[in-house]
C-alpha cells in the first residue's frame, strides 16, 4: 500500500520563496510536498498528517531546527529528518544527526543532492516500516497460533 | 638573507636617540665626576705631602746652613784666639812674626783672611800684614772696636770701611800680664758670601744673610748687593726662636721662605725656593695624571658607548620583537574581524543565493516539460538558465569557503612527525615540479620532536604554501623546505622559494581574505588567509618575508602542544 505511494515530504524553512519554489520543484520530482514556515506549524502538521521525510532548516526564528527535530522525533519517531544548514552550523547539524536526523546538507544546495538525501531517508524509513509491519504480522500470527492451540 | 621583514620603519626611534643621549650623558657624568674626585683627592693629598717634604727640606737646609756658617765664623774666631794664646804679645807685635802667622792662616783658610793686625787699646796698629797700607789707621771710632773692648771677641757686620770693599772684621782681645791687646783680621766678604751662596738646592733654592739692622751680608737673589739695605716690607726682622717657615708672594714670585737667626741673633739667615721648583715634580706628576685620567676618561667613554650600543641593540631587538607581536596581534585581529564580516556577508547572501538557485532550477524544470519543447528560443533560455545556475554555484562555493574559514574547527589533535608530513605533501607536487625544473631542497632537523597538532589542517597549509611557491617560480628554481626545533617548546617550518618575490606594498595584505594578484576567476584570495587562520587556531604563527626578484620565505612556528583556541562565531 505505502510502497507505491510517492514519498511525503514536509519542507520547513522560514524563507518563504525558497520554500515554495523548492516545494514546487520537488513536486516535479514526484514527491508529495507540504511546506511550512516554522517549527510550531510543522509539529501541528505532523500530528494530523502522514509525513515520511521532513526537510528542516536549522536556522529559524522562534523554535529552531534542532528543537523542532527533537519534538518531531518525540511525536512521531518514525519520521526521517534531513537538516539544511546555513554556514557555521555544521557542528550543530552533526549534533542533530546524533539526535536522530538522517543527514544534513549545506544551503544553498543542488536539487539533485537534496533528492538523493530525501530518497535515502525515505528508503530507511520504508525499510524500517517494513520491518515493523513484519514484526506486527508475526506478533499477530503468534497470538493467532496461541489461540489455535488452546 | 637580505630579506625584508614586513615591518614599518620605527617612527619612535627618536626615543632611542633621546634614551641614548640620556644614558651616555649620565654615564659620562658619573664617570667624569668620580674620576675628577679621585684625581682631586690624589692631587691634593700629594700636594700636601710635597708641601710637607719641601718644608722639611727647607728647614733642614736652614739648620744645616746655620751650622755651616756659624762653624766657619767661630772656627775663624777660635783660630785667632788660639793665635793670641799661643803667641806672646811681644812676638806678635813684631812684623815678621805676624807675617809668619798670616802666611799660615792664609794657607790654612784659603785666603779667607785678607789681612791681620795687632792693635793696642787705643785703636792703633802695632803691627799689620795685608795688601793695604793700614798701619796708621786708628780704629777707636769703629763699632767693632768698641764691641771687642767689651766682649773679648767680636765678628762684625759686613761693611765697606776704608777700602771701599765689603768685608767684616773678626777681633779678639787678649790679656797677657799687664798687656791687653787686640788681634784683628779682615775676612773677605765675597769669600764668605760664596760659602753661603754655594749651598744651592733645587733649581731656585737660594740662601742669603741679612744683618739685624737690615743690610745684606751676602748677595740677595733679586740683585741686591752686599751692604744694600733690604727693601721695605721685603723681610721681617723681628726676632724669633728657631726656624720660621712660610709661603709667600713677592714681586710676582711665589716662593717658600725659611729663616733663622744666627751669630747670636745678629744675622738672619734666609733660604728661599720658588713654589714652581718645589712643585716641579708635582707638576710633572699632574701632567702625567692628566694624561692618565684623560686616557681613562676616553676609555670610559668608549666603554660607555660600546655598552650603550650593546644595550641599544638589545632594546631595539626587544622593541622589534614587541612590534612583531603587536603586528601579529593587529593582523590576527584584522583577520578575525574581516573573517567575521565576510562570514556575515556570506550568511546574508546565502539565502538570496539559495532562492536564485531554486528559481532558476524551477525554470529549468519547467522548460524540460513536454509542452515547453516547442517554444521559441527554448535553447537560449535553457542556456541562460544553466549559466545562472552555474554562477550561483560559483557564488555558493565562495560563500562556503568563506564560511568554513570563519567557522570554528573541530581540530583532531594527533601526534605528527612534521618531517614526514612535509615530505608527504612535497611528494604530491614534486614530480610536477620536476617538469618545470623546480628542485625541492630538504633541510630537516633529524632530532625534530613529534608535535601534537591537526595533521590534515597542517597538510592543507603546507600544500597551499608549496603550491604558491611553485606558482611564484613558474619555471627553473628551488623550493627549500626546512624544519627546526626551537628552544621554547616549538618548532619552525620554513618554505622558501626563489621566485619573483612579493612587493612590499602587497606583503602587509597577503593574509587578508580576497587579496589576490591572480587574474579574476583564477583565485579567490582565500588560501593564505585560511592558512593563517589554521595556524593561529593551532596556537602557532605564520610570517612572510620577501624581496622582489629574490624570493619569498614563509615561516611557520607551531607549538609542541597546541593551545587550540576555540573561537566562537
Amino acid at each position: 500500500m505505502q510502497d507505491n505511494t510517492d514519498p511525503r515530504i514536509l519542507l520547513v524553512d522560514d524563507e518563504e520563496r525558497f520554500r515554495t519554489t523548492l516545494a514546487k520543484r520537488l513536486k516535479g520530482k514526484n514527491f508529495e510536498v507540504a511546506d511550512l514556515g516554522s517549527g510550531n506549524e510543522a509539529l501541528d502538521y505532523i500530528k494530523d498528517n502522514q509525513v515520511d521525510v521532513v526537510v528542516l532548516d536549522i536556522k529559524m526564528p522562534g523554535m529552531d531546527g534542532i528543537e523542532t527535530l527533537g519534538e518531531v522525533k518525540k511525536l512521531v519517531p518514525g519520521i526521517e529528518v534531513v537538516l539544511l544548514t546555513g554556514h557555521g552550523t555544521v557542528e550543530t547539524a552533526v549534533e542533530g544527526m546524533r539526535d536522530g536526523a538522517y543527514d544534513y546538507l549545506m544551503k544553498p544546495c543542488e536539487i539533485d543532492e537534496l533528492v538523493e538525501k530525501i530518497n535515502g531517508a525515505f528508503a530507511v524509513k520504508k525499510e524500517r516500516d517494513l520491518r515493523l509491519k513484519q514484526a506486527e504480522d508475526r506478533s499477530r500470527l503468534d497470538k493467532l497460533e496461541k489461540a489455535v492451540r488452546f | 638573507m637580505g630579506m625584508h621583514m614586513k615591518r614599518k620603519e620605527r617612527a619612535a626611534s627618536v626615543y632611542s636617540i633621546r634614551l641614548r643621549w640620556h644614558i651616555i650623558i649620565s654615564y659620562c657624568l658619573a664617570a667624569v665626576i668620580s674620576l675628577a674626585l679621585i684625581a682631586g683627592i690624589i692631587y691634593f693629598e700629594y700636594r700636601s705631602s710635597v708641601n710637607e717634604r719641601a718644608t722639611a727640606r727647607l728647614v733642614s737646609v736652614v739648620m744645616e746652613h746655620k751650622g755651616t756658617i756659624e762653624n766657619f765664623l767661630f772656627e775663624l774666631a777660635n783660630t785667632m784666639r788660639m793665635v793670641t794664646l799661643l803667641e806672646d804679645f811681644d812676638n806678635l807685635r813684631q812684623q815678621d812674626v805676624l807675617e809668619q802667622v798670616y802666611a799660615v792662616l792664609e794657607k790654612e783658610y784659603d785666603f779667607a783672611f785678607e789681612d791681620l793686625g795687632v792693635l793696642d787699646l787705643d785703636g792703633n796698629h802695632l803691627a799689620y800684614v795685608g795688601p793695604y797700607d793700614l798701619m796708621d789707621r786708628n780704629y777707636i771710632q769703629a763699632e767693632w772696636f768698641q764691641d771687642v773692648l767689651e766682649k773679648e771677641m767680636v765678628i762684625s757686620n759686613v761693611f765697606l770701611g776704608f777700602r771701599q770693599a765689603p768685608h767684616f772684621i773678626i777681633a779678639v782681645k787678649q790679656t797677657n800680664g799687664q798687656d791687653t791687646w787686640i788681634l784683628r783680621a779682615t775676612v773677605n766678604a765675597v769669600k764668605f758670601a760664596s760659602l753661603v751662596e754655594y749651598v744651592r738646592f733645587g733649581r731656585t733654592g737660594f740662601a742669603y744673610i741679612v744683618s739685624h739692622d737690615g743690610y745684606y751680608q751676602t748677595r740677595s737673589r733679586d740683585g741686591y748687593r752686599v751692604m744694600d739695605h733690604v727693601a721695605p716690607d721685603h723681610l721681617d726682622l723681628e726676632f724669633f726662636e728657631g726656624v720660621n717657615f712660610w709661603e709667600l708672594k713677592q714681586d710676582q714670585r711665589n716662593f717658600f721662605r725659611a729663616k733663622t737667626w744666627i751669630k747670636d741673633n745678629d744675622w738672619l739667615l734666609v733660604v728661599e725656593q720658588d713654589v714652581d721648583d718645589i712643585y716641579g715634580e708635582l707638576y710633572l706628576l699632574r701632567q702625567n695624571a692628566l694624561i692618565f685620567f684623560a686616557l681613562g676618561g676616553i676609555l670610559l667613554l668608549v666603554l660607555t658607548l660600546m655598552t650603550m650600543k650593546l644595550l641599544l641593540r638589545k632594546v631595539k631587538l626587544i622593541d622589534a620583537e614587541k612590534e612583531l607581536l603587536d603586528e601579529q596581534l593587529i593582523q590576527s585581529h584584522k583577520l578575525a574581524s574581516i573573517g567575521q564580516l565576510s562570514a556575515g556577508i556570506a550568511h546574508e547572501i546565502n539565502n538570496p543565493l539559495a532562492i536564485i538557485g531554486e528559481e532558476s532550477g524551477w525554470m529549468q524544470d519547467i522548460l524540460k516539460r513536454e509542452n515547453m519543447q516547442g517554444i521559441p528560443e527554448h535553447d537560449e533560455l535553457t542556456d541562460s538558465l544553466r549559466e545562472i545556475n552555474q554562477q550561483a554555484g560559483r557564488c555558493r562555493k565562495i560563500t562556503h569557503k568563506l564560511l568554513s574559514f570563519s567557522r570554528k574547527m573541530d581540530a583532531t589533535i594527533r601526534e605528527v612527525d612534521m618531517n614526514q608530513l612535509m615530505d608527504e605533501v612535497a611528494a604530491l607536487r614534486e614530480r610536477e615540479a620536476g617538469l618545470s625544473s623546480i628542485k625541492f631542497i630538504r633541510d630537516y632537523d633529524q632530532d625534530l620532536p613529534m608535535i601534537h597538532t591537526d595533521s590534515s589542517q597542517v597538510r592543507q597549509v603546507l600544500f597551499n604554501l608549496i603550491n604558491n611557491a611553485m606558482d611564484a617560480i613558474n619555471k627553473n628554481g628551488e623550493i627549500s623546505l626546512s624544519t627546526k626545533k626551537n628552544k621554547d617548546k616549538s618548532i619552525t617550518v620554513t618554505i622558501s622559494d626563489t621566485g619573483m618575490g612579493i612587493p612590499q606594498e602587497n606583503l602587509t595584505r597577503i593574509f587578508d581574505p580576497f587579496f589576490t594578484t591572480k587574474e579574476p576567476g583564477k583565485g579567490t584570495g582565500l588560501g593564505l588567509s585560511i592558512c593563517h587562520g589554521i595556524i593561529e587556531k593551532l596556537g602557532g604563527t605564520i610570517f612572510v618575508a620577501s624581496k622582489v626578484g629574490e624570493g619569498t620565505t614563509f615561516t611557520i612556528r607551531l607549538p609542541l602542544e597546541p593551545s587550540v583556541t576555540v573561537a566562537d562565531d
